[in-house]
């Protein structure tokens, strides 16, 4: 990955893209964008760092390349859905991303992994030196409801992994 | 074939959908469609709103086409709230639609359909071996995105629009700025005709009603009245009385038909039969260069039809982009008062219908929103249909991508379904 073609040429100069993705909408979907909105509020003085970008991207599909481009570290934060208890946050490193299949359930036919390994195979030198996404299992996904209360509860945590990620980044 | 075809989640279609095709000795017996449509959801949702807010929700039904939802809610309210917008306004929205155009026709053809067409089972494969092909597509869906955030304030939910005009004008050099890369695009997308020529698409045709918006003097796109191949040409308050939404007990989507009860096809192909000598020129001059025959009766051949209307958007993208120059109030003040209004524009995929009562507080008291998919559903149904004789012969797994490949040229937009991750799940 850190051949001088890569994005991770400008360490020092590029951001950190921090992406809320999901339905804002639809219940548990919006726990990604509720969830950055949160660090967003709790940390500020993180947040107004001038390498630091916030994206609340809702349903990116594609344009999610874009939003990914030229950027040094990104933090992915989305609903997941597996056989977890609802609420729980895990970690889905890059080289998990690489494990997930083509096709996973997604609108737009463009799921956060499928786009992710677009990127990857067109756009090598524009892509995150670092990507992390941060997964909030959902319950619910009923449209006009709110967040259920376990992810409600989840975001507290999320906001705290997040801003754990962007200080353990030695630039400043 | 010789099992049952059940496609649980139909794959680069807009949204959520499934495909169920049941056989009876040997015979297809019964094909279910099931889509999931969510502006369903929205005409209740939007009950009790303040009527500003409306262009703002409904833009949220789709991250692909949201230009669409804006551009019909608010024509709709400003009928019902007698209000009108300058021409600076009118220039601006169609210049914003252009940008939708772009991005949604350039995902469409390269990224959802083009896989079927050329033999791959995603734009995923497809990038590997034609990785030139799927760059281009990326570049000028971003072009699409960029004008569409320059104006609308974001690349996926703009939020500019409100009713009787924008917000606020975007920066003029900001607007001129994007010129260079529109013509790029204009380039790529006569490029994207021929290539779209030389694909082979299934021998497929079918005698539609084609219905699509028309005027005098453009490529109706913003507003206009309604035309059908056919003959019959209504205004827009006429829609509901000519055109019917039944309930379909197996689906929880509504149907749509004519009022004699016929089915009938929106979208590009419908666009470009019915409004061709409407286009710019050089978009019929793209045409002309692939010795394209109207009308077209393929389904499958929407794809060139997309492509012509990309070279006809980015085009007049590039004229109304040089041309912008804003000036006035950006938007006109509104006096509430009751009232009822529809409002029709063509989205990418075809005629978008609202229609809304507002009460005397620019509440929302009644909302109707009849999307092209919705229209279109009869005439999918009725295709896989006919398409079935020729499929059942087919090896299993053929017969099921020849359903899918039929339906994905539809482009459905049944979108604002979940994207959310589906971890460790394998395909079926």
């Amino acid at each position: 990955m850190n051949n001088p073609t890569d994005g991770t040429r400008d360490e020092l100069s590029g951001t950190i893209k921090i992406i809320g993705i999901g339905q804002s909408l639809r219940g548990d979907d919006a726990a990604g964008l509720a969830a950055v909105q949160l660090w967003r509020e709790t940390y500020q003085e993180t947040g107004a760092r001038p390498n630091v970008q916030v994206e609340l991207a809702e349903l990116p599909g594609i344009e999610l390349l874009s939003l990914l481009e030229g950027a040094r570290i990104a933090i992915l934060v989305d609903a997941v859905h597996s056989d977890a208890r609802v609420g729980t946050v895990r970690v889905i490193t890059e080289n998990q991303l690489e494990t997930f299949k083509d096709g996973s359930g997604s609108a737009h036919g463009w799921g956060v992994a499928e786009t992710l390994s677009l990127g990857r195979k067109l756009m090598p030198s524009a892509f995150p030196g670092k990507l992390i996404l941060i997964g909030i299992e959902a319950g619910q996904l009923n449209l006009g409801e709110a967040l259920s209360q376990e992810v409600e509860a989840a975001l507290p945590e999320v906001a705290r992994l997040i801003e754990q990620y962007i200080s353990a980044d030695p630039v400043h | 074939m010789n099992q049952d075809i059940h496609i649980p989640a139909l794959a680069r279609v807009e949204g959520e959908g499934a495909l169920t095709i049941r056989l009876k000795d040997g015979a297809i017996n019964e094909i279910l469609l099931n889509i999931y449509e969510p502006p369903r959801f929205f005409e209740g949702f939007l009950h009790g709103r303040y009527f500003q807010d409306v262009p703002d929700i409904t833009a949220r039904i789709c991250g692909i086409c949201p230009v669409a939802y804006q551009m019909s809610s608010v024509q709709a309210l400003e009928a019902a709230l007698q209000v009108t917008i300058s021409p600076e306004v009118r220039l601006l929205r169609q210049l914003l639609y252009c940008a939708e155009y772009i991005e949604s026709h350039a995902l469409h053809i390269y990224l959802l359909q083009a896989p079927d067409l050329v033999g791959y089972e995603s734009a995923i494969s497809l990038a590997v071996d034609f990785p030139d092909l799927v760059k281009q597509a990326l570049r000028m869906k971003k072009i699409g995105n960029d004008l569409l955030k320059t104006i609308g304030g974001r690349s996926v939910h703009p939020v500019n629009t409100c009713v009787g005009g924008f917000y606020r004008w975007p920066a003029q050099d900001a607007i001129h700025a994007l010129v260079p890369e529109l013509e790029w695009t204009r380039q790529a997308s006569i490029d994207t005709v021929k290539w779209a020529a030389t694909l082979n698409y299934p021998d497929f045709e079918q005698d539609y009603e084609f219905v699509a918006l028309n005027r005098i003097d453009e490529y109706a796109i913003y507003e206009g009245d309604i035309l059908s191949s056919k003959g019959k040409r209504i205004s827009p308050l006429e829609f509901e009385h000519h055109y019917l939404e039944t309930h379909v007990e197996r689906s929880n989507a509504l149907h749509s038909h004519t009022v004699d009860n016929g089915t009938y096809f929106v979208g590009p192909l419908a666009r470009l039969n019915l409004n061709y000598k409407k286009l710019r020129p050089i978009a019929r001059e793209a045409a002309r260069g692939i010795g394209l025959k109207l009308p077209l009766r393929n389904p499958y051949k929407g794809l060139i039809a997309r492509a012509i209307e990309l070279v006809h958007t980015s085009d007049l993208a590039i004229d109304l982009a040089n041309a912008y120059q804003p000036q006035g109030p950006s938007y006109n003040e509104i006096k509430l008062r009751p009232g009822e209004g529809c409002g029709v524009s063509e989205a990418p995929r075809g005629l978008l219908y609202h229609r809304y009562v507002v009460d005397e507080q620019g509440l929302i008291r009644f909302a109707r929103i009849t999307p092209p998919t919705a229209q279109n559903f009869a005439q999918m149904e009725a295709d896989l249909w006919a398409l079935a004789p020729t499929v059942v012969n087919q090896p299993q797994e053929e017969a099921s991508l020849s359903f899918e490949h039929l339906l994905r040229s539809y482009d459905p937009c049944i979108s604002c379904a979940t994207h959310f991750l589906k971890l460790n799940i394998e395909r079926e």
